[in-house]
């Protein structure tokens, strides 16, 4: 909540500028209107009015104020990321700082306001006399005011000054005193206003924010969002007015998820080798199933030069052909249930953002419909909800087709192939986490994916520890037969032998963020001089140079948060105890990252960089 | 053919299931939240809205990438449709200073419609597309046009509480 000393300078201006034209009008303006010109004081009214309304815009209309970020968004980045990040506008490196209030890195432009708390995009400035930022939204309105103002005072002015020009003789009287004050308010607060207004048109001319060229950003250099004079003008002028970024939600229908989940199948239909013994009979279905499935990825399966690369598809094939047993040899609807677990998260609020709360209550529903798989009118009259229905509907669709298979269809392996995958990935993760342990995880995946890849080895390899933070694999062993799981893990232990030996070609493990071991983080890092150790690029050279190089961090493409445990902190251990040459080359590969675009030839070019362990000129900073 | 039951109360009396719906709030909640993914601003164009198309390597298992880039170049496509600058844009500006802005009361201006077009084109993602591959993808307006927010959910009936369940019908078997 402001001070209510806030509101007396607009309360002032408002009073000031309603009063007295107000007395202009009614003292000075008959005696214009005769002895002028008929025009003048509807002319001067016009503005006058044009003014009040360009001032009322100005005053309650929202800036452009950002909302807060949510917890989820800066979870990492509150402790360890750097204070700036540096990103591209058309070819000039504009620094975006993070904002300690509202959670996020400020879009360029955008600044924070500390009278009124909140960042406001295209920060123009925090004006007095209206009582409000002056931000992307309101821009036009508060320039136009002061240009209606300025001339709306130039009129007010000359009016009275013809007046009392004609009425010298008597200044006491009424009339004449009157305008004589009016006169002078207006005489008094012209220059100043003109003065703001041509401030202003400059401003606008030029490109530039208030707070721009007060701090002097684009003073020496170049201003990479002036879009020339006049197209300057036009934008302020005539661009379309955004709505409001913090205003109420309007009442969406939520989307519910439910499992299981359709994953791109992105192995390659290697035929199944030898230990089959299981079931054999069962793999081509499911192989032709994974054709059909996600025909898109197969372009991004080159073929495997790897080793470790069969035998994914060999996990998966057994683990797909189990779940089908265990469809057939059970009733079906217990079996869809697990496969199919039916609603969405354990909070409903997080779930589905878009929901009022007053709609939480209702998400319930859709299980009943669900329990009446069979009874589709059932959906229709519990569920108002169209896309509710929709889904549910879809559901029971499933379950009645499989009910109505005396062998599972389509869709049903297709469940189960997705299961089969699902616990399959579970299974996997953890097989990798172990293999993080190495300093080097092989990036094979990537590499492999060749000039397609458009994922820098910084994302590769935080996907990687994305799911750690899931159930250790014991649990997912449980859903297995005993001899598929002895089978998996005779498996996992070549896959484990097999990582350190996987190509190092230059690729480096990074740590996800939250893998960093906690004495790497410094006291603060918004303090006013903030530590260097920088984010997930300049960790490590910063382990190597002791707090080198503090900022520029690219923009990254998506800075996913993972939620890695803590405890995973041993990569960097690993990493300390390389030799200072890998240090050397990691630092001049990450300080390559700030110059970088965030494109996808970004990611591109890195990757190769890496395979062809190329040496790049270092950017200026 | 077995005709599945059709209330929970029948169902308990399935072999094996007592285990599965021991716990229905359990079951409910088997898809939770892994994980999000944020979008970021391209802003190598200015401070026009526009978002990257880099697919990111979180969702490099959930979803094709072909249709994320599609996704998020649509979106780009209608940002950009709701800023041009043109002949509507100048006649709302002209009409809205000469009705002293009163006009903001009456019409709703484009901007406003095409991001009501873009909430629709969120939904019906979401519904087609992302919802089926556990993601959801939340308007950007939310999060003031500066990520595109996108949920990553787990299926957590392969773990979790229900893995009980599918261990005594597997040992029934």
């Amino acid at each position: 909540m402001r001070r209510s000393s806030a509101y007396i300078p607009v309360s002032t201006a408002a009073a000031l500028l309603v009063s007295s034209s107000t007395l202009f009008f009614v003292f000075t303006c008959p005696w214009l209107a005769e002895n002028v010109s008929l025009s003048f004081p509807p002319c001067v009214g016009i503005v006058f009015l044009f003014a009040v309304a360009n001032f009322t815009m100005a005053t309650f209309m929202d800036a452009g104020v950002f909302p807060r970020a949510d917890d989820d968004e800066d979870k990492d980045e509150d402790v360890r990321a750097p204070l700036y990040r540096t990103v591209e506008v058309r070819g000039v490196q504009v620094r975006m700082k993070w904002c300690s209030s509202c959670h996020f890195y400020r879009p360029p432009r955008c600044s924070h306001c500390s009278v009124c708390d909140h960042c406001v995009e295209d920060f123009d400035h925090h004006c007095p006399w209206v009582n409000n930022c002056i931000g992307r939204r309101n821009y036009r309105f508060f320039f136009l005011f002061l240009l209606s103002l300025s001339l709306h005072m130039a009129g007010v002015f000359s009016g009275g000054l013809l007046y009392v020009l004609d009425h010298l003789e008597d200044l006491w009287e009424l009339h004449a005193a009157v305008t004589l004050a009016v006169m002078s308010v207006s005489g008094l607060f012209f220059i100043p206003v003109l003065g703001l207004a041509c401030f202003h048109l400059v401003l606008v001319a030029r490109g530039r924010t208030t707070n721009e060229q007060v701090t002097g950003k684009f003073q020496g250099g170049v201003n990479p969002f002036t879009r020339g004079c006049r197209l300057n003008l036009q934008f302020v002028l005539f661009s379309p007015i955004m709505p409001r970024y913090t205003g109420k939600l309007s009442d969406r229908v939520p989307v519910p998820v439910h499992p299981p989940f359709h994953h791109p199948e992105s192995q390659t239909l290697t035929p199944v080798k030898s230990s089959e013994n299981c079931v054999p009979s069962q793999t081509p279905p499911v192989k032709s199933l994974e054709v059909v499935d996600d025909p898109d990825s197969k372009h991004r399966t080159s073929p495997p030069p790897l080793p470790p690369k069969p035998d994914p598809v060999l996990l998966k094939n057994h683990l797909a052909a189990l779940e089908e047993s265990l469809l057939q040899s059970r009733a079906v609807m217990p079996s869809g249930h697990k496969t199919n677990p039916l609603q969405t998260s354990k909070s409903p609020t997080k779930v589905l953002y878009q929901v009022p709360r007053d709609q939480i209550g209702t998400r319930i529903s859709p299980l009943v419909p669900q329990e009446h798989a069979s009874d589709p009118s059932l959906l229709q009259s519990e569920n108002p909800e169209n896309s509710l229905t929709l889904n549910s509907r879809s559901l029971s669709l499933k379950h009645s087709q499989r009910r109505v298979a005396e062998t599972p269809g389509p869709s049903a392996s297709v469940l189960i192939s997705r299961s089969g995958s699902l616990s399959y990935d579970s299974l996997l993760r953890p097989a990798e986490r172990l293999g993080s342990q190495t300093p080097f995880l092989p990036m094979d995946s990537s590499l492999s994916r060749g000039p397609g890849c458009n994922c820098s080895p910084v994302f590769m390899n935080i996907s990687r520890h994305s799911p750690q933070h899931r159930e250790p694999s014991p649990v997912c062993y449980d859903s297995l037969a005993k001899p598929l799981m002895s089978s998996i893990q005779e498996r996992r232990e070549p896959d484990e032998k097999d990582r350190p030996l996987a190509p190092n070609s230059g690729i480096y493990d990074i740590p996800s963020r939250r893998s960093l071991p906690h004495d790497f983080r410094g006291p603060s890092s918004r303090g006013p001089t903030p530590p260097a150790y920088g984010s997930r690029e300049f960790l490590l050279s910063s382990a190597a140079y002791g707090y080198g190089s503090r900022s520029h961090l690219s923009s990254s493409s998506s800075s996913s948060l993972t939620r890695t445990p803590r405890a995973a902190s041993s990569p960097l251990h690993f990493n300390r105890s390389l030799s200072p040459s890998f240090y050397h080359s990691l630092d001049r590969h990450s300080q390559q990252f700030p110059s970088a675009l965030p494109s996808s030839s970004y990611g591109h070019q890195k990757a190769l960089a890496f395979i062809r362990g190329e040496e790049r000129p270092e950017p200026e900073l | 053919m077995i005709s599945a039951p059709r209330t929970a109360t029948d169902r308990t009396k399935l072999p094996y299931c007592h285990e599965s719906f021991h716990n229905l709030q359990e079951l409910r909640h088997s898809a939770s939240l892994a994980n999000k993914v944020f979008i970021q601003r391209d802003y190598t164009d200015g401070t026009i809205c526009k978002f990257q198309t880099k697919f990111p390597s979180e969702l490099d298992s959930r979803i094709e990438r072909t249709l994320f880039e599609d996704t998020v170049k649509t979106l780009n496509n209608y940002y950009a449709e709701a800023e041009k600058i043109g002949g509507q844009s100048y006649l709302e500006g002209c009409l809205a200073c000469l009705t002293v802005y009163l006009i903001f009361l009456c019409i709703e201006t484009r901007y406003e419609k095409v991001l009501k077009k873009i909430s629709r084109y969120i939904q019906e993602q979401n519904e087609k597309i992302y919802a089926p591959r556990g993601l959801l993808i939340t308007d950007p307006l939310e999060r003031g046009m500066r990520v595109i927010e996108i949920s990553v959910y787990e299926d957590r009936g392969s773990s979790g509480s229900s893995s009980g369940s599918s261990t005594t019908s597997s040992s029934g078997r």
